[in-house]
């Protein structure tokens, strides 16, 4: 599996959100509220799906996830979600799996900081 | 705009969920949720009639997108709500899946504010339309149902070919009047005044009832026409306004036929003490035929001398007899022989008329 150089938070995912929703930024802090609120469940059902070797239980939380972050404009981590969902079809998971879950850990915390340091910010 | 209506979104992801119930309400429209198809399933077939659009994700827990479609799709209550299909980009060949498991359209994620609204709008207009046509059609319904029973009533006032003729395409120009050469037979039975004067009201309708059912056999079995009956008399006329060829050996048939069964209806009354007798008169002509009468009542009815003619042959038969005219007597010679009774003088006819009496058919 190759490393994406995808950016970790496309902030104009956020804002053409944002205007499309009248500039309620309420509402997309809300969502990216909710994004960081589910995103644990699915980084576990991929653990338990690579715990279990069961490549087939691992297609539906990392496709959740892909589309998810792609939602609040976390690039990298869709762009690895979606690497593990391609893993995951492929029905055997082999051996690049256990990197390409770590770095999906690694994309997760830095898209929580970058959101967290976006809801921070002055918004646009 | 779209109006107002309600929409289902099916996804599995809340981040979705609330993108798409955030740009549906700002199209005006009330959204509900569901977290996978077996919830969009329960919520749909608990009000069918409530939803006029579905945004259906493809990949969820439960029940997968196909399979939701597919049980929206072979359900009668809920198939005829659109659905959209939401997907990734890379999904493309899902999509087409979809499209032929009936789905309206589709969305790709992330989506796009501006698509979204569009593709929205042309399946709630779609679906208006669509719950348009299944009205006309319920009212078409109701229509045809109405019209059928009508038929069905009015074929036992009229002739099975007149009513056929109302509702048929060249009915309106039949029923305005036309001339066409007919034959006609009258037949009455003798000694039915003075039986009427002294039978009971009761004997009176039961010797009818059996007389009007024989002849009604008879003039069904034939193909003719009733114009009309009064009484004991009926006159039925051929050629008209289906047209048969063999217009005059019909009548002639059909009058050996009733004067046959009028025996044996005849025997049974003898035995009541009733003297009674039956009579035919035939004439071949032209005559005008068409809707005869007054707003609020018409009858299909036949004009011209040929009706006069068969009329009146017909009150000179005597019991048994069935006079057909010299013209049409030619027509039939090869099936029915004849023997003539000369000269008739014919009251409305200024010359006297040459009949025949028809003895037997070949």
């Amino acid at each position: 599996m190759s490393e994406t150089d995808a950016p970790i938070l496309d902030e104009s995912v956020l804002s053409n959100l944002s205007s499309s929703v009248d500039d309620d930024r309420s509402f997309v802090v809300e969502l990216i509220e909710t994004f960081l609120a589910d995103g644990p469940d699915q980084l576990s059902a991929i653990d338990a799906a690579r715990t279990h070797d069961d490549a087939e239980a691992l297609v539906r939380p990392a496709h959740t996830l892909k589309s998810s972050s792609a939602t609040v404009g976390a690039m990298r981590l869709s762009a690895t979600a979606r690497e593990l969902e391609m893993a995951g079809r492929g029905g055997a998971l082999g051996e690049g799996i256990d990197g390409g879950i770590a770095r999906l850990r690694a994309d997760w915390q830095a898209s929580v900081d970058a959101l967290r340091a976006w809801m921070a910010g002055p918004g646009r | 705009m779209t109006g107002t209506g309600v929409a289902l979104v099916v996804d599995d992801s809340r981040v979705n969920r609330l993108v798409l119930v955030r740009l549906l309400s700002g199209l005006d429209l009330e959204v509900m949720e569901a977290e996978n198809g077996a919830e969009a399933l329960e919520l749909l077939r608990a009000t069918p009639s409530a939803f006029d659009v579905v945004l259906l994700d493809v990949l969820m827990p439960e029940l997968d997108g196909y399979a939701t479609l597919e049980a929206i799709k072979a359900d009668e209550a809920v198939r005829h709500v659109p659905v959209l299909v939401v997907s990734g980009v890379e999904e493309l060949d899902s999509v087409v899946r979809c499209i032929e498991l009936g789905a309206a359209d589709y969305l790709t994620k992330p989506i796009n504010p501006r698509v979204l609204q569009a593709r929205v709008s042309a399946s709630l207009s779609a679906k208006h339309l669509r719950d348009l046509e299944l009205e006309y059609l319920e009212q078409q319904r109701t229509l045809t149902a109405t019209i059928e029973r009508q038929k069905t009533e009015l074929s036992r006032f009229l002739s099975p070919q007149i009513s056929s003729l109302i509702s048929s395409p060249e009915g309106e120009r039949l029923l305005s009047g036309h001339r066409r050469q007919i034959t006609v037979a009258f037949c009455d039975l003798r000694g039915f005044t003075s039986f009427a004067e002294q039978a009971d009201p009761e004997e009176m309708l039961a010797v009818l009832g059996e007389y009007h059912g024989m002849i009604g056999g008879a003039i069904l079995d034939h193909g003719g026409t009733l114009e009309h009956f009064a009484g004991d008399g009926v006159m039925v006329f051929f050629n008209d306004p289906v047209e048969q060829d063999d217009h005059v050996e019909r009548a002639v048939r059909m009058a050996v036929d009733m004067r046959t069964q009028f025996a044996v209806l005849e025997a049974g009354w003898r035995k009541r003490g009733y003297e009674l007798g039956f009579g035919v008169g035939i004439a071949v002509g032209y005559a005008t035929l068409g809707r005869i009468g007054f707003e609020g009542r018409y009858d299909y009815g036949a004009i011209g001398n040929v009706v006069i003619l068969a009329s009146r042959l017909s009150s000179q038969a005597t019991a048994n007899q069935i006079l057909i005219s010299q013209r049409a007597a030619g027509m039939v010679e090869d099936v029915v022989d004849v023997e003539s009774v000369g000269e008739l003088q014919i009251k409305g006819l200024s010359r006297p008329v040459s009949a025949s009496n028809v003895l037997v058919l070949r």
